[in-house]
């Protein structure tokens, strides 16, 4: 089972790639491949919402997913594919032995260091920028996160929630 | 001076291409995100209540209404939520950047309107140091309003 979406629009001089596909792989599997627009990472969240619920995720736990996948989506548009509006975004999405497994991946270079925490009291204080707060969200809410260099294929995220009862 | 407590103020603007990111990841045109706030005041405390998602395309929304809730010299503000909005970490960072200023004015913020969810995400994020979340807007106000 396959759909694709089709846009129209187009930004003023770039090519933009507007189109997004779902695949079910098998049962147990589903492919989303985004533009690099930020808005789409919407896309990526209801399917995995969607998923989650047909494999029996608590509403709780969606929610935490849901979260996840933006936030991942949003750190490989914006810091992995910098914005490049010709770049894509690949989620790969399988369930196996009660643990929601995602991949997302693209086409940068990859964390060369993972941020530390924020530190909330010196963002209000204005001593550290406001944002950075994406992959701290993902760590607290997923139960495994790992940050992988693709060998020609870019950056890879891998993250893993466990079913809860 | 407070604000009057009739009537309300509506802040509505369009959002489009070109408001920037930090590094001009784009947003399609027929996706432009806009929030609309309404701005009044009750018990000397400024509520802003604002509809639809908080992200980074917020900034103008919520700088707008704070920039002319502190023309009418707010004292406390109440930020109502809508619960179904998408909240995220850039949203949370435009939230943050209020909270800051709100500081440097020694207000007092006060949230109310979070899905149970998003209430957890403050909560990780450290926001409730700083902005207490209320079960409800009269709590807030009874919590917020100056003696």
């Amino acid at each position: 089972m396959s759909s694709k979406q089709e846009g129209t629009a187009e930004a003023k001089g770039e090519s933009m790639q507007m189109d997004h596909t779902l695949r079910m792989l098998d049962e147990r599997t589903l492919e989303v491949n985004l533009p690099n627009i930020i808005g789409y990472e919407r896309i990526a969240m209801d399917c995995s919402a969607s998923f989650a619920r047909i494999i029996g995720f608590t509403k709780d736990r969606i929610e935490d997913l849901k979260t996840a996948v933006s936030e991942a989506c949003l750190n490989a548009m914006e810091h992995g594919n910098k914005g490049r509006t010709d770049a894509r975004v690949m989620l790969m999405m399988t369930f196996d032995d009660n643990s929601f497994n995602i991949t997302i991946s693209d086409e940068g270079e990859g964390i060369v260091e993972l941020p530390e925490d924020p530190d909330i009291e010196k963002k209000i204080e204005q001593l550290q920028t406001p944002r950075g707060l994406g992959i701290f969200l993902i760590k607290k809410l997923v139960d495994h996160v790992e940050f992988n260099k693709d060998e020609g294929q870019g950056h890879v995220l891998r993250m893993v929630l466990r079913m809860t009862y | 001076m407070r604000m009057p407590s009739a009537g309300s103020m509506r802040i509505a603007v369009r959002n489009d291409l070109s408001i920037p990111t930090t590094n001009s990841t784009k947003q399609v045109s027929d996706m432009a995100q806009q929030n609309e706030i309404k701005l009044s005041e009750k018990d000397g405390v400024t509520i802003m209540e604002i509809q639809g998602d908080i992200t980074v395309f917020s900034e103008p929304f919520l700088k707008e209404a704070y920039q002319s809730a502190n023309d009418l010299n707010a004292v406390n503000v109440m930020l109502v939520f809508d619960s179904s909005a998408y909240i995220n970490s850039g949203g949370i960072a435009i939230l943050i950047q209020l909270l800051a200023e709100a500081r440097k004015r020694k207000q007092q913020v006060g949230i109310t309107g979070l899905s149970e969810h998003f209430k957890k995400i403050f909560n990780m994020v450290g926001i409730t140091r700083f902005a207490r979340i209320y079960q409800t807007l009269e709590e807030g106000l009874n919590g917020l309003s100056p003696p």
